[in-house]
């Protein structure tokens, strides 16, 4: 009995110390946009679990409605034990609270994930979501950029009148990865449209680490590839961050509320390692002619903390 | 009279070591045309260029490919959205092994043709030899191609994923990274069918079914 009752204390000591530990700064407003962003999560292993736990805590306090996957979502087999030991078993806390989870395919990713419902894909390799008014989601395939995708994501981006439009998949096209380092290739086809179509932010992962990059032609770059899986020292002194975190398992939580979207990375320990906020100045219009798009990104704390000297 | 032969020696030598380090560094000559002297004379009688018809028997023999692909999809499981992901699963082994049986004597060269290989050689060379091809920042994409070869590589040792069998109807191994098509080939290439795509693997370039997870047919030594 004494034992129990120990251990059910040594627990609530445990879930208090993982909530108290964390330390939110979003506004936290009712109404706004709340959405988490995980990448590379698939593993099934310890490090997925530890950060899928913390994802729930933190939910407790940031109720965020949907969490954002970067690829990778499934590393290694893809049989139904595979979906249920690196996705539905880590998030399930997540799922049974109808909690929306809304996929990119990674490099580790069999493209067949699309049929699988909970990811959200509707059956694409590339999509669009609207979770509320004025916020637009794009996914693609980075894996895959054919004529076809980059046709798709013009005529979206054209379309799409949303003052937030924000991409995610999963190669990203400004890193200082000592691994993979910046895309050039995707950045030269996809960086022109997004400028011209006035993209806010991107979201990527393929890097195991945490990384802001600093602005870049007024889009804000974020890497969040460290949700299961991490390289440790792997992020090198360049010139494109703003903020990077290389020593631990991350996630991010985001916050948008009106022309502003705040932005928190978390550890699985709970500890915040960046926070700040990205600025829309001005209302963006679907203007085809438009070359330049009003989009400030501001920081928290621009402090940078390459693991690596210049190369 | 010494010092002339001392300044013929170092001049030799000099050039010698120069042509050396020059073939060293030197880029690959690019593929020589080899069009079948029977595409040659439809060519001429239909006054047609000899490449048009090899990539029109290229798109023939994709279509040809579809329709077994189709065939094979009426009696497998329907490919929709589930929240099972066994289905998924048996959906994609179920069609790979009708279009297996369907092609069950297929053999690499059915669709890349000696002649089509050709073609596609010389379409992909000058996109992976340039230093600066339209629509990089002046990287050349031989250079992304090798480095995520290597970086796949090792990730498919750290994760024990199997090496890719080149193999016409092979499965593509589950646990092996998938390598990303340079967007640069994809715009230079023939297009192909949603179903299917191209993936480099090493200096060969497959041609997998998407939804039935196996490899079409490949062009080895595709990147020159």
């Amino acid at each position: 009995m004494r034992r129990s009752l120990l251990f059910v204390l040594m627990l609530l000591v445990l879930a208090v110390s993982a909530l108290v530990a964390q330390d939110l700064t979003l506004p936290m407003k009712n109404g706004s946009v709340k959405f988490a962003v995980i990448g590379d999560t698939g593993t099934g292993d310890k490090h997925q679990l530890a950060v899928a736990k913390q994802l729930a805590a933190t939910r407790a306090r940031f109720p965020f409605g949907f969490v954002i996957m970067v690829g990778d979502n499934i590393y290694g087999g893809n049989s139904a034990r595979d979906y249920d030991r690196k996705f539905a078993i880590p998030y399930k806390p997540l799922l049974d609270d109808d909690i929306k989870f809304y996929a990119a395919l990674g490099n580790h990713d069999d493209p067949s994930e699309r049929y699988y419902k909970p990811f959200n894909m509707n059956g694409e390799r590339y999509y669009t979501f609207k979770p509320a008014d004025g916020v637009r989601f794009f996914a693609l395939d980075s894996n895959y950029m054919d004529g076809k995708q980059l046709k798709w994501l013009d005529d979206q981006l054209a379309t799409s009148g949303s003052e937030w439009k924000i991409a995610f998949f999963h190669h990203p096209p400004y890193s200082s990865g000592e691994t993979h380092g910046s895309n050039e290739t995707l950045r030269t086809q996809l960086e022109p449209r997004f400028v011209k179509a006035g993209v806010n932010v991107v979201l990527t992962g393929h890097e195991h680490f945490y990384e802001r990059i600093k602005p870049q032609k007024g889009i804000a770059y974020f890497i969040t590839g460290s949700s299961a899986k991490l390289r440790e020292s792997n992020i090198t002194q360049t010139e494109l961050t703003a903020k990077g975190f290389d020593s631990g398992y991350t996630f991010m939580i985001v916050e948008i509320v009106g022309n502003d979207l705040y932005y928190q990375a978390i550890t699985d320990t709970g500890k915040t390692v960046d926070s700040g906020r990205v600025q829309r100045v001005g209302k963006v219009e679907p203007t085809p002619n438009r070359t330049a798009q009003p989009v400030v990104a501001t920081a928290g704390s621009d402090k940078k903390t390459p693991s690596k000297p210049v190369r | 009279m010494h010092v002339i032969r001392l300044f013929v020696v170092v001049c030799v030598a000099s050039v010698l070591s120069a042509a050396a380090a020059a073939a060293q560094t030197a880029t690959p000559k690019p593929p020589t045309p080899k069009v079948s002297t029977a595409t040659k004379e439809k060519a001429a009688e239909q006054n047609a260029n000899p490449d048009a018809l090899v990539l029109a028997d290229f798109q023939k023999r994709i279509d040809a490919y579809m329709a077994i692909h189709k065939g094979a999809s009426k009696d497998a499981p329907p490919r929709k959205e589930t929240n099972n992901p066994a289905e998924i699963k048996a959906a994609q082994d179920a069609l790979g092994a009708k279009i297996r049986t369907a092609r069950a004597t297929a053999k690499q060269g059915d669709i890349m043709t000696p002649e089509i290989q050709n073609k596609f050689r010389r379409v992909m060379y000058p996109v992976v030899t340039s230093p600066a091809p339209q629509g990089t920042a002046g990287r050349e994409v031989k250079k992304d191609i090798k480095e995520e070869l290597k970086e796949n590589t090792e990730e498919r040792k750290e994760e024990g994923g199997k090496p890719v069998v080149l193999k016409v109807n092979a499965t593509y191994p589950n646990d092996t990274p998938l390598p990303t098509t340079p967007p640069q080939l994809l715009m230079n290439l023939p297009k192909l069918p949603e179903q299917l795509e191209y993936r480099i693997i090493g200096k060969n370039l497959i041609i997998r079914d998407v939804e039935a997870n196996i490899i079409v047919d490949f062009v080895p030594n595709a990147i020159q």
